[in-house]
């Protein structure tokens, strides 16, 4: 089984936004937590300019879960990188050793302290029974499990924005950078 | 007062907000900190954390946890400790304001470092409910730790400055290596708690700081950025760096300082309970501050 991926074709990726606004609305996060954010470079700098899509990547190797002092990570089967909000204690360690910046903290307990950690989960909910009330409430939508593809994917209108194991991706790439003759 | 403390919540929770809209790690920002991963010409402080902390601190944490007082074990069976008669005539050495302080910072210190323990070890503990609540106390109980620290640090620095006598007290550890009591000609207080003073305090500082950057994450602090040239996020890192490699050192000599006042020389931690101290431990162990207070005819 290969690893499920992220991929954002920066050449077609128009900075408009859908990937983040869907993930955010289909999750029902709170505000002021996104977890997939487009950005860009050499903004307004023409030939320069570029965007891309950036939430958690799934590392193959992710820092965030060897750095963990309570261990709440978990990788599955199929390469998905995912946390147990029940365990995490909120202490900011999966976010330093993040190359991505993805980890994010909604301040809710007492005084501003931190609490659980969220990021993205590919849509593959967490730890709890599939499609459960519990899990929707913690991590949003099990889009996975449906056999459906990842809400920011689902939406983006130029189709910047790959998702599906590994090979698929790449294969999907090499066809459009041999097709334009740039973007390798 | 109670209206001092409503205006300081709100002020952390406007500040609070005030992070959420210009965030310096999720906003702008976010670029330059992924930028900073791991290039060529950066300090790689990202995978240098990811393996600090993956593999060695909490490893580094069990040895001084079980290593310093196993030490400390073999050192009361084979020297023993050092047993003063506390009968004799007494001085005034530590005033109600002394212990005061010193006490908020020993209490401070009681739960700062179990606490500090169970985050470390949070996987032991199976992370969760506990595991929060130990962080949650160890930010707490930063506080009255970050009060007592400068008017701590003020009361006792001029007894804390290092002379040469010091030089000849680490050449024998302060005659406790031998069962006699030889004389040790230091001042009020002798190297080894100078070093005490000196790690509790400028690295009680440091965790203080590093502490706090940690707890408020997202803040903005354009002079740190221009001086030390690290993003946010490398800011971060090398705050959880120092934040527990300064732990090992505050660690191993708290135990250290609550070994000696309470096993190695029997009843010395009356001093700082009571204020007095006793004649002849201070004849034995602090010469020099003895000679002192004859001239000035105490006891």
């Amino acid at each position: 089984m290969s690893r499920m991926k992220f991929y954002c074709d920066d050449n077609r990726c128009i900075e408009c936004f859908a990937c983040s606004v869907a993930c955010a609305e289909a999750h029902e996060l709170p505000t002021g937590i996104s977890r997939r954010k487009v950005i860009t470079l050499f903004d307004g700098i023409e030939g320069k300019e570029v965007s891309t899509s950036i939430a958690c990547m799934h590392c193959t190797d992710a820092p965030c879960e060897q750095v963990c002092p309570v261990d709440c990570f978990y990788i599955r089967e199929d390469g998905i990188v995912l946390h147990d909000k029940e365990k995490c204690i909120g202490c900011g360690y999966c976010l330093y050793a993040c190359p991505f910046g993805a980890p994010q903290f909604p301040r809710d307990g007492a005084f501003g302290a931190k609490g659980a950690m969220d990021k993205c989960t590919m849509c593959a909910g967490g730890p709890l029974e599939t499609n459960s009330e519990k899990e929707r409430h913690l991590y949003g939508q099990n889009r996975i499990a449906e056999g459906r593809v990842p809400m920011c994917a689902a939406v983006c209108s130029t189709n910047a924005l790959l998702v599906g194991d590994a090979e698929s991706v790449s294969t999907i790439y090499r066809k459009r950078v041999a097709g334009r003759g740039k973007g390798a | 007062m109670r209206k001092y403390m409503t205006l300081f919540i709100a002020a952390l929770c406007l500040a609070s907000v005030a992070y959420a809209t210009d965030s310096q790690i999720w906003g702008e920002m976010r670029i330059q900190n992924i930028l900073g991963y791991g290039q060529e010409e950066s300090w790689k402080l990202g995978p240098l954390f990811t393996l600090l902390q993956s593999k060695y601190f909490a490893w580094i944490f069990l040895g001084v946890l079980l290593g310093v007082p196993l030490v400390f074990f073999l050192h009361y069976k084979i020297v023993g400790p050092k047993v003063f008669p506390h009968s004799h005539n007494k001085h005034y050495a530590f005033n109600l304001f002394h212990r005061t302080v010193h006490q908020i910072a020993a209490v401070s210190f009681l739960v700062l470092l179990p606490t500090g323990f169970i985050i470390v070890f949070g996987d032991f503990f199976g992370g969760g409910t506990l595991v929060r609540m130990a962080k949650n106390l160890h930010g707490l109980f930063t506080i009255p730790f970050a009060i007592v620290v400068i008017p701590m640090a003020l009361m006792w620095l001029k007894e804390a400055l290092f002379n040469l006598e010091d030089v000849k007290w680490f050449m024998i550890l302060g005659g406790y290596l031998s069962k006699e009591k030889q004389i040790i000609n230091a001042t009020q207080f002798n190297a080894g708690q100078k070093m005490w003073y000196w790690v509790a305090i400028l690295g009680g500082i440091t965790m203080i700081l590093s502490g706090a950057f940690m707890f408020f994450l997202d803040f903005k602090m354009e002079m740190l950025h221009n001086i030390t040239g690290l993003s946010q996020i490398d800011l971060l890192r090398v705050a959880a760096i120092l934040h527990n490699v300064m732990g090992f050192a505050v660690v191993a000599l708290f135990i250290t300082h609550v070994y000696m006042s309470m096993f190695a020389i029997k009843g010395a931690v009356h001093s700082i309970i009571t204020g007095y101290v006793e004649e002849e431990e201070v004849k034995i162990l602090h010469n020099a501050w003895y000679k002192k207070l004859k001239e000035k005819g105490k006891f």
